[in-house]
């Protein structure tokens, strides 16, 4: 696979590139996902949207297993991420090494970027591609400027990340996680801990990057990227997807309770 | 006090002498120490009787002196039949001691390793042994050069203590030498001045180990 | 391996040297710690010369080992003509010695309380005496609470030194029952059990003094 195809949206393909079902998540008596099952088509942008503690953050990180779960399967593009069902019915848990592998093809950014401070940022790019996936460093280097590039920090390759500015620490995260090729790019609360005036330039490269075609799922509070951006807007309550629908549907008429009192709550707060 | 130059001109020689034991039993303890520190740290990281018992090990020598270590090495274990020279005795004993401190703090550093940074590796598929080499281990030995510096110099000065078991240390020829001439103050002020040096020597290494691996601006 | 019969006839003379370490280092680390303070203040608030002279003081006394000052007060006080019982001479030395290092711990709990902290006790008005009174050394002090019982354990096996320079305590009296009973490992190690009670007792309080710390930030 070239460096390009993964960004590719292949639209003849009827299976869904992520396909969770029935996940069940407890912190010891505390049940945060309640049998979620979400499917995520080829190319698709999903937003997550929801008031904290509805467990949109813990459904992200258990895609790549992060976060462990009690119950239900995920896939990506067709292949089990963590655990696989036996004859039996049984779930089994993948081996570390399979897991390991699964999680290349799932690219995160965290809400506190979580760079390597002993690294550069060109370093941080290619660290993985090349112990992990063991591309030569002159190729994964060229990919990794190319990606600098895109996320427009060329000239910052030999910093170190201390150096840079929340939203430059974060299109380097973002630059990071696409260095695997991965098929499908998920975004935890990506720009809660910036500030205001440098949230704009990472949703661009974020906004680029669903235009280019890839798959991904955003958790967010950007009520205006949700809308300008999403191709399907997903509210989570009380660990379940109580509403999903296209942005301008929900935004403009929610169908229930909840999502009208969220969306009321946070136009009062914002005034848009 | 004025100093008689004729008599520094022959105690140096003797206490360079004596200097070049101190240096070796403190390279050595050092060295035995950073390799049989990381040992412990990762043995107490375990769980089960061996993370238990490394728990243990590290309480025992951290909370009983030096001497009485060395003198039960020294003087008990050729009791039992492994008589040990002076030399040996004092590197064991301070081997044992120093561990106990150089795998606290190996444990310090890899506790200040956020899990964030595990999270971050592991989510661009890193298997352990990678993680642990490019992510985690770089940043835990930058944190724990300035600690380390401390214990050496700790360690040497520790060194001093084998004088009590007959070893003939910058210690021990000092007080061989103020036994045997009325110049107490010429050996002291001339023995604190070589261990000066050498603790420096221990401090500027690690500032310029430091400045060499330092990262966050 | 002979039987641990030795230690029933001498265990009450172990205990009394254990009693003595006790007093020991209870009468030395009072002076330790005022003087701590005092320096770690001087360090912070003091005039550029006071600084240095202070920073010389550490220097010399980190790069020294505290058994050659303890030799050197041995031989140099009956040249002096002072007459100062050995007890208190040796106190004094481990209370000098422990100041430099208390002084350490006291400024880095201090200067490591955030900025906005002084600012917040500035903007209210506060003068600099109230403000260090009621805001900064309350929390310096939790800060530095468990580096300071660490050094209190350390001051408590440093005064098995003085045994060397011929005082009497704890190291002296096992070392005097192993010359009547020739068996070192069984009185040594019995030393070694007393040394740990006392200093681990120390160790669990500090242990809940920092998780005391940890909780209130």
């Amino acid at each position: 696979m070239n460096a390009e195809s993964s960004l590719a949206t292949d639209v003849t393909s009827p299976r869904p590139m992520l396909d969770m079902s029935g996940i069940v998540k407890r912190f010891g008596a505390n049940e945060v996902l309640r049998g979620v099952s979400l499917q995520v088509a080829r190319g698709e942008t999903v937003v997550v949207i929801g008031p904290s503690g509805s467990g949109k953050t813990t459904l992200l990180r258990c895609v790549n297993l992060l976060e462990d779960y009690q119950q239900g399967t995920v896939a990506v593009d067709g292949e089990p991420v963590g655990y696989v069902m036996d004859r039996g019915g049984q779930r089994q848990r993948m081996a570390e090494r399979e897991i390991a592998a699964a999680r290349e093809k799932i690219g995160i950014v965290f809400q506190s970027y979580n760079l390597f401070p002993h690294m550069t940022v060109l370093q941080n790019i290619v660290a993985a591609p090349i112990r992990v996936r063991g591309i030569p460093r002159p190729k994964a280097e060229q990919r990794a400027r190319d990606l600098l590039a895109m996320v427009g920090l060329s000239e910052k390759a030999d910093a170190y990340p201390a150096r840079l500015s929340g939203g430059q620490q974060q299109r380097v995260a973002i630059a990071r996680a696409l260095a695997m090729d991965p098929k499908i790019m998920l975004f935890d609360e990506v720009t809660s801990a910036l500030d205001p005036e440098l949230v704009g330039e990472v949703l661009a490269a974020m906004q680029q990057l669903a235009r280019d075609g890839m798959t991904m799922i955003v958790v967010t509070h950007e009520m205006s990227f949700a809308r300008d951006v999403a191709d399907r807007v997903v509210f989570m309550d009380g660990g379940v997807i109580v509403e999903q629908g296209a942005p301008e549907e929900m935004f403009a008429s929610p169908r229930t309770d909840r999502v009208r009192q969220f969306l009321k709550r946070y136009n009062d707060r914002y005034r848009i | 006090m004025p100093i008689d130059v004729h008599f520094l001109a022959r105690l140096f020689p003797a206490l360079l002498e004596g200097a070049e034991v101190t240096v070796e039993l403190a390279v050595l303890t050092m060295a035995i120490c950073v390799v049989w520190g990381l040992v412990v740290a990762l043995g107490q990281a375990t769980r089960g009787p061996l993370g238990w018992a490394a728990g243990a090990y590290i309480q025992i020598v951290r909370n009983t002196p030096l001497l009485i270590q060395m003198y039960i090495v020294y003087f008990g274990l050729s009791l039992v039949g492994v008589p040990l020279s002076g030399f040996a005795s004092g590197l064991l004993a301070l081997c044992l001691q120093n561990g106990g401190y150089v795998a606290e703090i190996y444990r310090g550093g890899l506790q200040s390793v956020s899990a964030r940074q595990y999270e971050a590796g592991r989510a661009l598929g890193m298997r352990r042994w990678t993680l642990y080499r490019s992510v985690i281990l770089p940043q835990v030995i930058a944190r724990v050069i300035p600690p380390l510096a401390n214990q050496g110099i700790s360690i040497t000065k520790d060194t001093s203590q084998v004088a009590a078991i007959a070893v003939m240390e910058i210690m021990k020829v000092a007080q061989v030498w103020v036994e045997s001439s009325a110049n107490t103050y010429d050996v002291f002020l001339a023995v604190g001045l070589i261990y000066l040096v050498l603790t420096s020597v221990i401090s500027v290494g690690a500032r310029v180990a430091e400045r060499q691996l330092a990262f966050v601006s | 391996m002979k039987t641990f019969a030795p230690l029933l006839h001498s265990y009450w003379y172990l205990f009394r040297g254990a009693g003595m370490t006790v007093l020991m280092a209870t009468t030395a680390v009072v002076p330790a710690t005022l003087l701590g303070a005092l320096l770690a203040l001087a360090q912070i608030f003091g005039s550029r010369a006071t600084r240095s002279a202070i920073v010389g003081y550490i220097f010399i006394i980190r790069g020294i080992p505290l058994l050659v000052l303890l030799t050197f007060v041995y031989y140099l006080l009956p040249l002096t003509g002072v007459d100062l019982p050995p007890f208190w001479g040796v106190v004094l030395v481990l209370a000098c010695y422990y100041a430099a290092f208390m002084s350490e711990a006291f400024r880095a709990g201090i200067l490591s309380l955030p900025q906005a902290q002084w600012d917040a006790a500035k903007s209210l008005g506060m003068s600099r005496r109230l403000m260090l009174r009621i805001v900064i050394f309350p929390q310096a002090l939790r800060l530095a609470a468990p580096p300071f019982i660490n050094l209190c354990i350390n001051l408590i096996k440093a005064t098995s030194l003085v045994s060397i320079v011929g005082l009497w305590e704890l190291t002296m009296a096992s070392r005097e029952v192993v010359e009547r009973t020739l068996a070192p490992f069984q009185i040594f190690l019995a030393a070694a059990a007393m040394y740990f009670c006392i200093c681990y007792a120390l160790a669990l309080y500090g242990k809940y003094l920092e998780r005391r710390v940890l909780v209130g930030h």
